[in-house]
């Protein structure tokens, strides 16, 4: 078992291979995407009722708590690949780990534009310097500095061991952001969904939302080995592989 | 048929800003590739055309 696992690990370090597999996998994950966004989007906007509280406003929940998800899950799955790149110097795992980083930086703007035009008619404000809010702002800033970053090299190979060295260092903000509404009194809600333990969240409310948590990670994985293809098409294509490739599906 | 929500301004806007990010996530890999194919026909016509000239017409 360990030992398939290893070779499979070592298989999609192959360029050519690790091109294959996304190629294979990214329609069906695109496919998984549009079936769970539509049910999602279905329950979310004609099933569930309104919140007794904050009426239909409420709604906007089921796509900025996904996208807020995602953002900082986003982060941690390009953290994972920053640590292989670094550790085990594999091209694809850097390619992917900036590919996931215009990814994230769009959840994260999704969570900060949503949230604020949520906060506006249930706060009186669309912005508040609070915690949470600010290191989610900051969030974004990193992800915008490793896409910077990484652009700014006209070596790629330098560029992408530079930027998951800032990644590893922006990993302190997860924590911070997670932790953030019980460290400091913020004017963001404490954390009350939950799937397993105790949740402030009603029953019948959480289908739609589990529905758009799953639309987020499929959509996160599908956009994630699309630019890892065209990235790593880019970086090889004065290569004899990439050429066949192409001049095979002319 | 769309529904008729309370604070509609602020869902539309919210659920409107998603479908134009998250339609930019789909739109956006699929315009690069298409563009480095591109290039990369372009690169490998022009060298096949070196390739078949002749150097001593």
């Amino acid at each position: 078992m360990w030992q398939t696992i290893k070779v499979g690990f070592h298989k999609l370090g192959s360029p050519p291979i690790f091109y294959r597999v996304c190629q294979v996998l990214s329609p069906w994950l695109w496919a998984g995407f549009a079936v769970s966004l539509v049910i999602g989007l279905y329950y979310a906007l004609y099933v569930v009722p309104p919140d007794y509280q904050q009426s239909d406003s409420f709604r906007i929940l089921y796509i900025h708590v996904p996208s807020a998800w995602q953002a900082m899950a986003g982060y941690l799955v390009m953290s994972i690949l920053a640590v292989i790149a670094l550790v085990w110097r594999i091209r694809t795992t850097e390619i992917m780990a900036m590919s996931a980083a215009p990814i994230g930086a769009a959840f994260t703007l999704i969570c900060l534009a949503t949230g604020s035009i949520w906060g506006r008619p249930m706060w009186g404000t669309f912005w508040a310097w609070d915690a949470r809010l600010t290191s989610m702002l900051i969030l974004l800033f990193i992800y915008l500095g490793i896409m910077g970053l990484y652009a700014a090299f006209e070596d790629k190979r330098k560029g992408a061991r530079v930027a998951c060295i800032l990644i590893l260092v922006g990993l302190v903000n997860i924590p911070i952001i997670h932790f953030s509404v019980e460290w400091w009194t913020t004017l963001h809600q404490g954390r009350g969904i939950s799937f397993v333990g105790e949740s402030t969240m009603d029953a019948s409310m959480k289908p739609p939302l589990i529905w758009m948590i799953v639309a987020t990670k499929l959509l996160f994985t599908a956009a994630l080995l699309d630019r890892s293809r065209n990235e790593l098409i880019e970086q090889d294509r004065r290569k004899g592989w990439i050429r066949q490739k192409l001049g095979a599906s002319v | 048929m769309i529904p008729q929500f309370e604070f509609a301004a602020f869902v539309w806007t919210s659920y409107a800003i998603f479908a134009i990010i998250v339609a930019w996530q789909i739109i956006q890999p699929i315009l690069r590739r298409r563009r480095l194919e591109a290039e990369i026909r372009e690169e490998m016509a022009l060298k096949l055309g070196e390739s078949t000239d002749d150097p001593n017409p």
